[in-house]
């Protein structure tokens, strides 16, 4: 078993064969519809604080309820209550097919990603407790790669999206790091659905519906 | 031994290229000319989401339902090389949607002369240039060029308007091509179209008896394809490309 510390980095890695240069974590549509470019670094803040944190404390849930061989249903369904907009519903359950498909091939024998496999429709965030479950990755750890992997979405579209140095946004990332030190131990110790936090975004959810209704998009979501 | 998708029995062809080349009238064309003996779906890969399927959508060549796009972020390179987890999704939901299909036609967003398919997304694949990009693009070579299972010389009806010696520029296909097999593809030529469509219908039947192995076209530097394994397959494969009508236009 390799370290956590690796595990980390293989799965925080943008060549990850999982279509993350799909997704530019609803920055298309925000920028389209009123977000200022001078905002982004913003954008992300918010992101940590609000959809992010439900993400990665779902994720955490998950991981725990399959280690205790519970079931995940009240996990999925959780997350889902937390993520009113069908359209971010639809885009992370496509993000949890493509994760599983490759936990398939990276764990064949693996329960967690089994059972999660056998769960019509699982999100991404209970496809990455069943990822961690199968990989031995500490909570904190995964809770951390939700909120490096959700920085680093916005981050990368931005260079695609907006007239930006590289470097410029390299120290965005950089300057996000504590707040996602800080989420990922907020949120480790968590164990049951009931105590995944319900942050949403109405502004960012309402965005992601119109991106949905787009035919001109660069980014699914 | 090669044991190429023993359950399945549809053909996943790849068609890539540079932008404006006609992918995608290539891709209405076949659905125009094969619809009625063939089940088929397609994927498309443009830069703005759907562009390419409006295209195929207002040909009304194919139910629309049949025509998934695919969005890449700006990235429709990856899509089809690194990570093409987003394209195999959207094949398998074709595949499953409209389940027994014959052909799933994939077009990769226009890109540049070094893309080209990986294999575990296609079964075969074809790469488009046409005359007006220039005489001397099938000289440059590339992957894509070279070693793709088809290469299409497409708009030969255009060459004497930008001056370009298309059967030239076949020739110098079939030259930096080793043999493979070359199209100079006119939709207005009634022959070129039938050649397009019998090298179709040659790789449906080989993905049917198991003899279809995908071939990696690059992007690596050319090597050699005779397998060290001793296989009745690869003898049939290789009379089956020679039978193959090459290159030539009217």
């Amino acid at each position: 078993m390799a370290s956590a510390e690796l595990l980390l980095m293989l799965l925080a890695d943008a060549r990850l064969p999982v279509a993350g240069h799909t997704q530019s974590a609803g920055l298309e549509p925000a920028l389209r519809l009123g977000l200022a470019p001078d905002e982004v670094e913003q954008y992300v803040a918010t992101r940590l604080s609000t959809i992010a944190r439900v993400e990665a404390a779902t994720a955490v849930v998950a991981r725990h309820h399959l280690r205790a061989g519970l079931s995940t249903s009240v996990v999925e369904a959780a997350w889902a209550a937390r993520t009113p907009s069908p359209a971010m519903r639809r885009t992370s359950r496509a993000q949890g097919r493509a994760l599983l498909r490759l936990a398939r091939t990276l764990w064949p024998d693996d329960a967690a990603v089994a059972t999660v496999s056998g769960v019509p429709r699982a999100s991404r965030a209970v496809a990455l407790g069943a990822v961690a479950a199968a990989g031995d990755l500490p909570a904190r750890e995964l809770a951390r790669l939700v909120g490096y992997d959700d920085v680093q979405t916005v981050a990368s579209a931005a260079l695609k999206l907006l007239p930006l140095d590289p470097s410029d946004v390299a120290a965005w990332v950089l300057r996000a790091l504590p707040a996602i030190d800080v989420m990922s131990a907020d949120l480790a110790h968590l164990a049951l659905a009931e105590d995944i936090p319900a942050s949403g975004a109405p502004q960012i959810e309402a965005w992601a519906e119109a991106h949905a209704r787009t035919t001109r998009r660069l980014f699914s979501a | 031994m090669p044991e190429p998708h023993p359950t399945r029995r549809t053909l996943r062809l790849g068609v890539c290229g540079p932008v404006g080349t006609g992918k995608s009238s290539l891709i209405a064309l076949l659905c125009r000319e094969l619809s009625a003996e063939l089940e088929i779906a397609v994927v498309t890969n443009d830069i703005y989401t759907d562009e390419d399927a409006r295209f195929l959508r207002a040909a009304g060549v194919l139910d629309p339902a049949r025509i998934e796009a695919v969005e890449t972020g700006a990235c429709p390179h990856t899509a089809i090389r690194d990570d093409i987890t987003a394209n195999l999704i959207a094949v398998e939901d074709l595949e499953e949607r409209f389940a027994p299909l014959d052909l799933v036609l994939i077009e990769s967003g226009g890109d540049n002369l070094t893309a080209t398919f990986s294999p575990a997304l296609v079964d075969a694949q074809v790469f488009v240039l046409d005359v007006a990009g220039g005489g001397d693009v099938a000289r440059k070579g590339g992957p894509g060029i070279e070693r793709a299972d088809l290469l299409v010389v497409n708009k030969t009806d255009l060459a004497p308007y930008v001056s370009v010696d298309h059967e030239q520029m076949v020739a110098d296909a079939s030259l930096a091509r080793d043999g493979r097999v070359v199209i100079g593809l006119s939709r207005s030529d009634r022959a070129s179209v039938n050649r397009l469509v019998t090298w179709v219908r040659g790789q449906l039947h080989r993905q049917r008896t198991g003899t279809l192995v995908p071939a990696d076209p690059g992007p690596m530097a050319r090597h050699s394809h005779s397998h060290s394994h001793d296989h009745g397959d690869d003898r049939h494969l290789t009379e089956h490309h020679d039978h193959l009508p090459l290159g030539t236009t009217s």
